[in-house]
């Protein structure tokens, strides 16, 4: 099913393997169908429409692909793809973090003493 | 001279992060903003008798010895395998030009440097504010201290040309951040490593500037900026007596711009989402249903009752 979304070519330039290439995927679907979600949110929260305008709107929402829903979303590494323990600030995993700042390609990171 | 490089190569290890290349090259800067370059100043310091030492120098085939305000330098014959050479590299650019006459060279070696190119080596100059309103508070941060002193300076500097009285630079709290981290990449949790990252911050303080002259200045600033520095600007603008009106006429004009905007305030809602909502709304789907055999339905009719007369 979520082939449907996926683009015909490559089109991001980190690390890749199929967790990356889909996050990325949910990503796109989500800028896309962000406008028709709130709409529908609009429509269900309003009490001055009519109560069926608003159940079928609740239908409508609950029927659209998972891949439109902002929670689907999980920031990854950049350069390892790991989906866990990703520091926002670099977008780099736990491990490629501290190779990376060992290395010294993290401007001002230094081994902390105190 | 020697000194300075042991001193260099002591703090290159606290500062870890920085790749050798470019830490050789900031301290190489910074050598020269601080601590003037002797070959510079040695014009000034011996004028008299320079041009006398020189010429005995090329003369003699012995140890030679001249001192003077830096310390003592001392020729042995050995060093001196190409003796005039290698004196004339001892000497400043200038002065090195062996068509000059002892005289000339006296002479060139008596001027004076341009109190423009003086004021490099001494603290920046500042220009005295008249009413002390600030105008603009630039922060520079950095996370290196050298990048930092050096913007900080240059802006102090290009606020003292420009005639904009600044006050500063003042040394701001550090922003510290850290994490934790596992050695490994895969379990192991009991053995850790610490990382920090320390951004260190100054204030300048723009007092009484014209805010054509101040937007010039950071303009400046942000084009020659030194590398590894971001700067942030607070901008104060003072206006004549009688804002309040001007300000109520300009807020109308600009309450019609954002009547788009502020219409879906609270309301999670865009432009686009509303035409959505709009397009959702008139859509087939959402339509009320006609009721069944709708052609066949008749509206009940009212019949009046006759009053009963029969019961008796």
């Amino acid at each position: 099913m979520p082939v449907q979304f996926r683009a015909k070519k490559l089109d991001i330039g980190s690390f890749i393997n199929k967790w990356v290439i889909r996050d990325h995927t949910k990503r796109k679907v989500y800028k896309e169908y962000e406008p028709e979600r709130q709409a529908l949110r609009y429509i269900i929260r309003n009490t001055s429409l009519p109560m069926r305008t608003r159940a079928q709107a609740q239908l409508e929402l609950s029927q659209m692909h998972c891949y439109t829903r902002s929670t689907q979303i999980n920031n990854r590494c950049l350069l390892g793809g790991r989906g866990k323990g990703v520091f926002r600030a670099f977008r780099l995993a736990r491990f490629q973090f501290r190779m990376n700042a060992l290395k010294g390609n993290l401007p001002g990171v230094r081994k902390a003493s105190w | 001279m020697t000194s300075r490089f042991a001193n260099s190569s002591r703090n290159s290890k606290s500062a870890m992060a920085v790749p050798s290349l470019r830490t050789a090259l900031l301290r190489s800067s910074h050598r020269i903003k601080l601590s003037p370059n002797t070959n510079i100043l040695r014009p000034r310091i011996q004028t008299a008798g320079l041009a006398d030492i020189k010429d005995s120098l090329t003369t003699s085939n012995g140890t030679t010895t001249y001192e003077d305000d830096i310390g003592s330098i001392t020729i042995t014959e050995a060093d001196q395998v190409n003796p005039n050479k290698q004196k004339l590299d001892d000497l400043p650019d200038i002065l090195a030009n062996p068509n000059l006459t002892p005289a000339q060279r006296d002479l060139l070696g008596r001027a004076r440097i341009p109190k423009s190119l003086q004021a490099m080596y001494n603290k920046p100059l500042k220009r005295k504010p008249t009413h002390g309103i600030p105008v603009c508070n630039l922060q520079i941060r950095s996370f290196s201290v050298r990048n930092l002193e050096l913007q900080a300076d240059f802006a102090l500097r290009a606020a003292y040309y420009l005639g904009l009285p600044a006050k500063g630079p003042v040394p701001l709290p550090h922003i510290t951040e850290r994490w934790t981290v596992p050695r490994s990449n895969f379990v192991h949790k009991k053995s850790q490593e610490n990382f920090e990252r320390v951004t260190v911050r100054r204030l300048i303080q723009i007092q009484d500037g014209d805010s054509e002259v101040v937007q010039c200045w950071l303009g400046y600033l942000r084009q020659r900026s030194y590398h590894g520095v971001g700067m942030k600007a607070l901008l104060w603008e003072n206006e004549g007596l009688g804002v309040g009106k001007r300000m109520d006429e300009e807020a109308g004009v600009a309450d019609a711009g954002l009547e788009t905007e502020w219409g879906n305030f609270g309301m999670r809602m865009n432009v686009k989402t509303a035409e959505m909502v709009e397009e959702l709304l008139g859509s087939e789907a959402y339509e009320k249903p006609k009721r069944w055999m709708e052609g066949f339905w008749r509206e009940p009719i009212e019949v009046a009752r006759k009053p009963n007369t029969s019961s008796k």
